[in-house]
């Protein structure tokens, strides 16, 4: 095989006009994408995503510069500093990818893929963040527990199945997009209207919080009378009366009652700056005293 | 006891936690995917679908945003379904909510701990890249590249060895407890319904989205309403 051409470094880059004459394989571009999945594999708090970008983009580099030389040069200015979010870093990882072939063929100068990948990560990481991890990923997890709640399984698995053919086919098309169009790649993600659908996914996940809170609820109270006869499976044959006599004295609808107020006390916890855990613990303890309450209240044991 | 059974859980929550940030990230090591999976491995589909939900929407705000770290929701999530259906086998009754709630309230605090494990892990990774950019400068850059993977093990390990201590703890004071104190059975359930309402919120909350309020409360109380005069739940 013989070796990219050198030749000195153009002054500017040529964002996405033209091909190079040295090309990426359709093989090692896939092989790339597959290592993209293991950027964040070493996360660190110097360097970030540095070597799992490095990781990624290697079979890539191993292509364009047969030379040793010129492979270790490549490597260390892909191990600089970087972090982005791990979907949206696969239109980087593309980008990259096309700025790498105009180097090696002589086109553009060897600082040019660095600056790319300095430019961009910020921004994508903020799309990513806000689309991905705030909108898409959460919905689909509320979706699925919905999903888990009001069907069982497969519908469970059919959430999980449809998240993953979206957030795949999108890592994928933001990565051929990286690829082949290089700083236009800013112009298709904008294209893809991502903040905007991230907006109405929010509003989407949050109505599905609230089905899912009003289906615990009901769930709470219409399964509170077969409760009683799984518990005292467990219970000394000499409890099991008092035990059952402990359910029969809390009215059927408190469990559901119990989660709906849970759900409106834990909002405004929250929104007044509550801890996650302690209140979650305050919410379980809360849930067992109001039971102990109404049971001594009824007369119960 | 089985130790196949620990082997399980920790295999599986070691999995998960690869998963989860080093690899893929395809939702399988959220709490709602990994609880019934856990659930499935040992035997116990539905008390994993039970315990699922709830803690997806308890940690739905556990997502790794910068270099900010959450608490680890799938070491918890693992720790407690595997915790609970072992409690719920060992009394016979499989994971009820009273079982469920017990499991959550002494296992759910190994989220923050994994968190604090994964600040370790993340200071531990620099001597990776040092390691890598060394290999490289000596021309071996096949070797330095490998080094990326190596960062799967810490996470795996981490996970592999605290879930099985989690859910071995739940395991061993869930049946002591309940069988004990056989009336504490009603309450928990109670109980257990506040953490699903609380979770709930919790999970709306996480979206930070406009009007949130309005949103969650309205559907909140038009599914309450609607479900409950379909099913009949409300006496």
């Amino acid at each position: 095989m013989s070796g990219p051409v050198r030749a000195p470094p153009a002054p500017a880059a040529s964002a996405g006009a033209g091909r190079p004459s040295t090309r990426v394989p359709s093989a090692t571009l896939a092989r790339v994408f597959w290592r993209c999945l293991f950027l964040q594999a070493a996360w660190n708090r110097r360097g970030m995503q540095n070597l799992g970008f490095a990781y990624a983009i290697d079979p890539a580099l191993r292509r364009l510069y047969p030379d040793p030389a010129r492979r270790r040069e490549a490597l260390r200015r892909h191990l600089c500093t970087f972090n982005c979010h791990p979907y949206t870093a696969a239109a980087i990882l593309g980008g990259a990818i096309h700025h790498e072939e105009r180097v090696a063929a002589g086109e553009e100068p060897s600082g040019a893929p660095r600056e790319y990948k300095q430019v961009l990560q910020g921004p994508l990481a903020a799309v990513g963040d806000s689309f991905f991890w705030a909108g898409l990923r959460p919905m689909f997890g509320v979706l699925a527990a919905l999903g888990a709640l009001a069907l069982g399984w497969p519908a469970l698995v059919a959430a999980v199945l449809a998240y993953n053919a979206l957030h795949l086919w999108l890592r994928w098309t933001l990565f051929r997009a990286g690829y082949r169009t290089g700083d236009k790649v800013v112009e298709r993600v904008a294209g893809l209207h991502l903040p905007t659908w991230a907006g109405r996914l929010r509003d989407a996940g949050t109505i599905l919080a609230g089905v899912a809170a009003g289906l615990l609820a009901v769930r709470a109270a219409a399964g509170w009378m077969a409760l009683p006869a799984a518990a005292a499976r467990s219970a000394p044959a000499e409890a099991v009366a008092a035990l059952v006599a402990g359910f029969a004295a809390i009215p059927p609808g408190t469990a559901g009652a119990v989660t709906l107020a849970a759900a409106i006390v834990g909002w405004g916890a929250l929104s007044r700056g509550a801890s996650l855990l302690p209140s979650a613990y305050a919410a379980m303890a809360l849930g067992a005293a109001a039971a102990l309450a109404l049971s001594r209240i009824l007369g119960g044991p | 006891m089985r130790a196949v059974d620990y082997l399980l859980i920790a295999t599986v929550a070691g999995l998960a936690a690869v998963e989860r940030k080093g690899f893929l990230q395809a939702m399988l090591s959220r709490p709602v995917a990994l609880a019934p999976l856990i659930g499935l491995v040992l035997g116990d589909l539905p008390g994993g679908l039970l315990l699922g939900p709830p803690l997806e929407l308890l940690w739905l705000g556990a997502v790794n945003m910068g270099a900010a770290l959450p608490p680890h929701e799938a070491l918890g999530a693992a720790a407690i379904a595997g915790g609970a259906v072992l409690a719920g086998r060992a009394l016979g009754t499989g994971v009820t909510p009273p079982v469920a709630v017990l499991a959550v309230a002494l296992v759910a605090a190994l989220a923050p701990l994994g968190r604090s494990t994964d600040r370790l892990i993340e200071e531990w990774n620099v001597r990776l890249a040092s390691r890598a950019e060394a290999l490289v400068e000596r021309n071996a850059p096949r070797a330095a590249m490998r080094a990326n993977l190596y960062g799967l093990a810490l996470p795996f390990a981490v996970s592999f060895v605290l879930a099985p201590v989690g859910a071995a703890l739940a395991a061993w004071l869930v049946p002591t407890a309940l069988r004990h104190w056989p009336a504490a059975s009603a309450p928990l359930a109670v109980a257990w319904a506040a953490l699903g309402g609380f979770a709930a919120a919790a999970g709306a909350r996480a979206f930070r989205a406009q009007r949130g309020l309005g949103l969650f409360a309205s559907a909140t109380a038009l599914t309450a309403v609607l479900g409950g005069l379909l099913v009949g739940a409300w006496p």
